[in-house]
């Protein structure tokens, strides 16, 4: 049975404890904001979750959307759900309150993002998508499209969607066919086919605002010849509603392996009216604002799946009774042992267990920057938290996918042949994790952005960001009695990120061939480096705290043991992966494509 | 061989110990100053102006210009003082003194012969007479004036600034003696530093006919093809090895009033055949931006200016076609054309158009020049690389494109194909035969280049040899006689872990099996110092160790270098910063060419010098007898130098502030460098013993007190930043000792533990990296 849960006292741990979120009201537009109201917001999200959203996530997958004549239809009760959603204010937590949002914080909507993905990962992707569309359009848009556009995706009654994505264009949107033709009152008629966009058509909103990347008739080939445009389904009228009908047309839907509830659109755009967002041909510029934002949402959808996947998996583990434990049985009483007794099955959800928390440690510190970028009064600490942002992007991204997609796979191997079959869940997860690997830029190009571009920006200065804190860490932790222990593995595994960095910055520069074939090795590695940061972290917070007073031991000490578990079990992998790099690209391009 | 160690002087240069300038324009005082630069008493005459109270006012005046001038027109600011001013109503006599006599007066036939006259009567016979006419034929200044004076008569054309550009251009007439001829000649090369080009008597001679031809080319097929004139810049500067300014930002740089004169005066003397008169049209655009003072940067503006109004700073171009200042906009070049000069040249969009139209004109026109202005493409190339800075001369550049390519285009177009080029459609216009380049001849001959005696260049040792040992950053090349010369051949010879591990080899080699070593190359820049992209990015990533690393090898390496038992003499040209400043002051000897460019410039980027410079430099002061006694002056004049990032203008200035020694040569010839710094190291081997260790007597803690007071009172006077004082702190601290009183002695090891305790303390802070990053993106210091 799929289980959730929000795990709020993990979220906590994260956001008071370790992050320290009693210092966010000292930033601008955050005084209000104190870890008991953040406490409260947390509760009535976790309700909002399980009673609203995990009810309808198997459903949903089971029954998917449909398409008839242009219209989809999302599967039973998502109508009702997106009501509720939208009714108690929840669309626009994390929006500007100049277009009515209520301003929160990242470090708080983030975990909220999280809860929605555990519980219902095709729903949440409505939200998501208006969410991304609201980014890019309060970054680039004139003024006058922002008063017409944006109130209405705060509130939620109308929803956004991002068409990039053509029949032959997909990574390389240089390629990109769609024209924009100016017209005389200053809009453009869009014309072209797009296709896997989500939430392109759907019941939920009255309206639905498409950014649609397309090129303009004197525009310059590839991909500085782009620009973005707002097209609505319907045009707004002169009183705001929801007027005329565009020439933009839902033409069908994909059929896909898991998110069954979200609809993936093909959409096609016939002399549409758009208006231009941001300069001519520097669409990709406001495309990227959009996608950033998009790529951490993604990476916290690997997470959230994650979640789901280990707490369900403990459930079973707990309860399903077969053999017994190989040191005797533990309990004689019942006709066999728990799973959970076995070391193979611990190994299976601690494994899980390290990743998550560790993942959701990383996505605070992240979440903490994207405050700090946005709402800090001090100009060095904006830059820090810039390149920190951009330094990790491809980074949570791609790590908490492809971890979120080893959990799932690693929940149905707890339930063994149950896991295989429909009736448990357990398979959703893995379908549904599985796309977040792929779309907004599949984690091979994570990897390339990671190694192409983040990591000679100003000659590394956004590794700094990175660097410079972990290596502080270890060098003042070790002789402590908790976390020393823990940061000698620490300080080899990042001493082989260091290697690493500087072989790829060395050899790429040379031949870039070279960073590419060391990409994907290298996130993997900057990935668990960082997961091992925050875990020394971690523990030394957990070794503090379980001293005071009242403490909650438990919740400690498990958070010790297993940050020692990652540092035994998991940590050890950046020595393989730094073996691999440094082996260099000469095995892996030696075959000529006809021998393949 | 004089006291600056010169090798290879022929007899005949020892002659000229005075030379007059007549005519104290920008021309002959900048003449006049280059002359001084060389040592040489230079009379500068000009004549009274019209109820002056000192007769000699002008020639004064412009004594006092140069002074000023900038870029400096004189190496040390003393020789000023061997400027004597005067005028020629009063000191003409003062002319029979004088072994060589230059007019550079007003470009007008009459004022000159009559000029000439006066001379020839107070000359001593067989003085060598020579004018800077840069558009009268010789045959025409010397008609009518006596044989005595015609053989002794010839055209030194100096090219502006006098002393920063290379090119000497040199016309003899055909009764013009050989030995005048010679002695001019020799004299320019070695004591002026220039590379004489012969020319024959034609119009223009070669550097401004072809230069003029290609720039009004430029602006005509610009205006033709309705290109922009950022558009036109970029096709028509860096592709081509051209100065990456393009023609209208040079245009801007020269003047365009310049323009029409030189014109002119071809367009005059130049027969009605000559393809130059095809490129010659009234442009009305520029006609009225003359007229009406945006004549340049020299004026309100150019076909680029700065608009400041509104208190901004907007970059702007001129729109050709409205004559309207706009916005500037970079242009890009055609995809793929960047790199690739045939590309460019064929791209079928208007820039590559406009591409073939220039050049292709360009180079058939330099091909024709060939007998008819000199005697040979070498003279060309040459011409244009000094004379206008084109990275590749004419003949070069066809070589690079493809003879072959340019005459079927050139037939294409139905345009005549000059006989030389012919020559060359199945053969390059260089080769290398036998580890020697030659170029051809118009009889279609290979001949070898000769390079004159005492010129020395590892471009032709490279062609003979291979490096006795090589990395990414460095090699090492057998120059003869048992001297070694280590030349750095990373990106502006930054010093990185190769070339100190190349170094440290190279030291091992020649005590093993040579008697000498030279460190030298042929870059711009001799080096810019430590490597800051590779620091930085190692701080990024917190490998502090492996900076520090590299701190001390390059220390040790450094102190090898000095204690070594052989002669160590390092050439430098160009700019010798930080690291390579400090391989300098520790060589046994310094063979430096006059333009060099030395300093510790570490402040700046908010470091200290980490490789010795502060123990070399506090040597050096320490033993400087003009220096007061006590531990205090020493490191005071130390921090006054380094603190604030003094670089020297001149090899004569870097003597000044001791980043050279009094006895360090000086060679004015670029070419002549390694011949002379072979020279001075040979001459060193036989009684040559390293230096002895010394010990230092510094202030300790009261004097770094003084010096960082005086660091804070730059700083509330808003000259020093705060990030400067943090700097400073730690440039006293290395300088006054540490904890050291001024009782105990301090050794160099000290004092280098110093240098690299301050120096990875100052890499650690974010306000240095910040420094380093702006640096190394925009060029310039970070106020920070």
């Amino acid at each position: 049975m799929q289980v959730y849960q929000p795990p709020l006292r993990d979220m906590r741990f994260v956001l008071h404890e370790l992050h320290g979120s009693d210092t966010l009201k000292d930033m601008k537009g955050l005084s209000e904001i104190t870890p008991d109201l953040i406490d409260a917001v947390l509760e009535e999200a976790a309700k909002l979750v399980t009673e609203v959203l995990a009810p309808l996530n198997a459903s949903g997958d089971t029954e998917g959307c449909t398409y008839e004549n242009g219209v989809v239809r999302t599967p039973k009760g998502f109508k009702d759900a997106y009501r509720t959603y939208v009714e108690g204010g929840w669309n626009g937590i994390a929006c500007d309150p100049e277009w009515g949002g209520q301003g929160l914080p990242a470090s708080v909507t983030k975990l909220i993002e999280e809860m929605m993905c555990s519980a219902n990962l095709a729903f949440g992707l409505y939200p998501g998508l208006t969410h991304g569309a609201y980014v890019a359009l309060s970054h680039h848009a004139p003024q006058e499209l922002k008063a017409r556009f944006l109130p209405k995706m705060v509130e939620g009654t109308w929803s956004g969607t991002m068409c990039l994505t053509e029949p032959h264009c997909g990574t390389d949107l240089g390629l990109l066919r769609t024209r924009a033709e100016p017209q005389p009152d200053g809009s453009y008629a869009i014309t072209g086919n797009k296709i896997f966009i989500s939430a392109g058509e759907h019941d939920l909103t009255e309206n639905i605002v498409h950014l649609v990347l397309a090129r303009l008739p004197d525009a310059p080939k590839g991909i500085k010849g782009i620009s973005l445009f707002l097209v609505p389904k319907f045009l707004p009228g002169p009183d705001g509603r929801p007027g005329m009908r565009n020439g933009v047309m839902c033409t069908g839907i994909e059929h896909k392996m898991g998110i069954h509830g979200s609809s993936t659109c093909q959409m096609s755009f016939d002399g549409a009216t758009g208006w231009l967002v941001g300069e001519p041909h520097k669409g990709m510029r406001a495309m990227f604002s959009m996608m950033n934002s998009e790529r951490l949402s993604v990476g916290t959808q690997g997470l959230g799946v994650g979640e789901a996947a280990y707490q369900s998996a403990v459930a079973y583990a707990r309860e399903r009774l077969q053999g017994r434990a190989l040191s005797g049985a533990k309990h004689p009483d019942l006709p066999a042992d728990p799973i959970i007794v076995h070391p193979d099955v611990r190994r299976t959800l601690m494994t899980m267990r390290a990743y998550n928390e560790g993942c959701r440690a990383l996505a605070g510190w992240v979440s903490r920057n994207l405050d700090l970028m946005e709402r800090s009064e001090d100009p060095e600490e904006r830059r820090t938290a810039e390149d920190f942002t951009a330094l990790m992007t491809p980074i949570v991204k791609a790590l908490f996918t492809d971890l979120g997609f080893l959990n799932a796979s690693l929940g149905m191997q707890v339930y063994g042949g149950h896991g295989y079959i429909r009736d448990h869940g357990m398979e959703q997860y893995v379908r549904d994790a599985r796309i977040a690997m792929i779309y907004e830029g599949t984690n091979g190009i994570q990897a390339l952005d990671l190694v192409g571009r983040k990591l000679p920006a100003h000659t590394g200065r956004y590794l700094r960001a990175f660097f410079h804190p972990v290596l502080d860490f270890i060098d003042a932790h070790l002789d402590h009695e908790v976390v020393g222990p823990l940061v000698g593995p620490l300080g080899k595994a990042f001493g082989a990120l260091q290697l690493a960095t500087g072989f790829i910055a060395e050899k790429g520069l040379r031949d870039p061939d070279e960073a590419g074939a060391a990409a994907t090795e290298y996130l993997r590695l900057f990935g668990v480096v960082a997961l091992g940061y925050m875990w020394a972290r971690m523990a030394k917070v957990a070794a503090e705290k379980r001293v005071e007073p009242g403490a909650d031991t438990a919740f400690y000490d498990a958070k010790i043991a297993t940050a020692r578990f990652y540092m035994d079990r998991l940590l050890p992998e950046a020595a393989a992966l730094w073996g691999a790099i440094k082996a260099g690209k000469s095995s892996m391009m030696a075959l000529d494509p006809a021998q393949f | 061989m004089s006291e600056n160690g010169q090798a290879g002087k022929p007899a005949k240069t020892r002659d000229i110990r005075k030379v007059a300038v007549i005519g104290a324009g920008v021309m002959g005082a900048g003449i006049a100053a280059q002359v001084a630069n060389a040592g040489i008493e230079t009379l500068l005459l000009d004549i009274v102006p019209e109820g002056a109270d000192d007769r000699s006012a002008i020639a004064k005046g412009a004594i006092a210009k140069l002074e000023k001038a900038e870029p400096a027109a004189f190496m040390a600011k003393r020789n000023a003082r061997l400027v004597v001013p005067g005028n020629i109503e009063d000191d003409l006599e003062k002319l029979a003194a004088c072994d060589w006599i230059i007019e550079a007066v007003v470009e007008r036939l009459d004022v000159k012969q009559a000029l000439y006259a006066r001379i020839d009567a107070a000359r001593a016979p067989g003085t060598p007479v020579s004018s800077n006419t840069s558009t009268i034929p010789l045959g025409d200044l010397t008609r009518g004036l006596p044989d005595g004076f015609r053989r002794d008569f010839l055209i030194t054309h100096f090219f502006n600034p006098p002393r920063y550009m290379r090119l000497l251009e040199v016309v003899a007439g055909p009764e013009t003696d050989p030995a005048s001829l010679a002695r001019v000649s020799a004299f320019a090369d070695l004591k002026l530093g220039k590379t004489v080009v012969p020319c024959k008597d034609t119009p223009g001679f070669i550097a401004n006919r072809l230069g003029t031809y290609w720039l009004q080319a430029a602006v005509i097929e610009a205006l033709d093809l309705g290109l922009s004139v950022e558009e036109a810049d970029a096709v028509m500067g860096r592709p081509f090895g051209f100065p990456k300014t393009g023609v209208f930002g040079l245009l801007d740089l020269v003047g365009l009033d310049l323009m029409p004169h030189v014109q002119g005066s071809l367009k005059r003397a130049l027969p009605a055949d000559d393809p130059f008169h095809a490129v010659l049209r009234d442009v009305p655009l520029i006609e009225e931006m003359i007229r009406t003072g945006y004549t340049g940067r020299k004026g309100k503006g150019g076909f680029y200016r700065l608009n400041r109004a509104d208190g901004g700073k907007v970059k702007e171009a001129i729109d050709l076609s409205s004559g309207a200042y706009r916005t500037e906009e970079k242009a890009a070049l055609p995809e793929g054309a960047e790199k690739d000069l045939a590309a460019l040249i064929g791209a079928p969009v208007p820039m590559g158009r406009y591409a073939w139209r220039v050049l292709g004109r360009t180079l058939a026109y330099a091909a024709r020049l060939v007998p008819e202005a000199a005697d040979d493409i070498v003279a060309i190339d040459e011409a244009m690389r000094l004379g206008y800075n084109w990275k590749w001369g004419p003949f070069e550049l066809i070589d690079r494109i493809g003879a072959a390519a340019l005459i079927a285009r050139l037939k294409q177009d139905g345009a005549d194909i000059p006989p030389l080029l012919a020559l060359a459609e199945s053969q390059p216009f260089y080769r290398v035969a036998d580890g020697t380049r030659q170029y051809l001849g118009v009889d279609g001959v290979y001949r070898d280049i000769v390079r004159p005696e005492g010129v020395l260049l590892l471009a032709d040792i490279k062609l003979k040899t291979a490096p006795v040992l090589k990395n990414g950053s460095a090699a090492l090349w057998d120059i003869g006689d048992g001297v070694l010369c280590l030349e750095f051949t990373s990106k502006g010879n930054s010093l990185d872990d190769g070339i100190i591990g190349l170094l440290g080899k190279a030291l091992k080699l020649v005590k093993e099996k040579h008697k000498a070593l030279v460190i030298y190359n042929e870059g711009t820049n001799f080096s810019v110092g430590a490597n800051l992209g590779l620091a930085l990015f190692a701080c990024n990533i917190a490998a502090f160790g492996e900076v520090e690393k590299l701190v001390s090898t390059g220390q040790k390496v450094y102190q090898d270098l000095k204690y070594a038992p052989f002669p160590v003499v390092a050439a430098p040209a160009g700019m010798a910063l930080g690291g390579g400043c400090e391989l300098l002051l520790h060589s046994s000897a310094v063979q430096a060419h006059a333009e060099s460019y030395i300093g510790l410039v570490e402040c700046g980027v908010g470091l200290i010098p980490g490789w010795g410079g502060c123990k070399e430099m506090l040597t050096r002061w320490q033993a400087e007898p003009s220096m007061p006694k006590g531990p205090m002056p020493a490191p005071s004049k130390v921090f006054e130098t380094v603190s604030v990032a003094t670089v020297s203008k001149s090899a004569a200035e870097a003597k000044d502030l001791l980043f050279l020694r009094a006895g360090d040569g000086i060679t004015m010839n670029r070419d002549r460098l390694l011949a002379d710094a072979k020279a001075r190291a040979l001459a060193m081997v036989e009684a040559y013993a390293p230096p002895k260790p010394v010990d230092l007597t510094l202030p300790g803690p009261s004097g770094k007190t003084a010096m960082v007071m005086a660091a804070e009172g730059f700083h509330r006077r808003g000259v020093a930043t705060k990030h400067d004082l943090v700097v400073a702190d730690a440039l006293a601290t290395v300088l006054s000792g540490g904890k050291a009183d001024h009782i105990e002695p301090v050794t160099e090891a000290q004092i280098l533990e110093l240098e690299r305790e301050s120096f990875m303390r100052l890499i650690r802070t974010h306000a240095t990296l910040a420094r380093i990053e702006h640096t190394l993106e925009t060029g310039r210091p970070l106020r920070n």
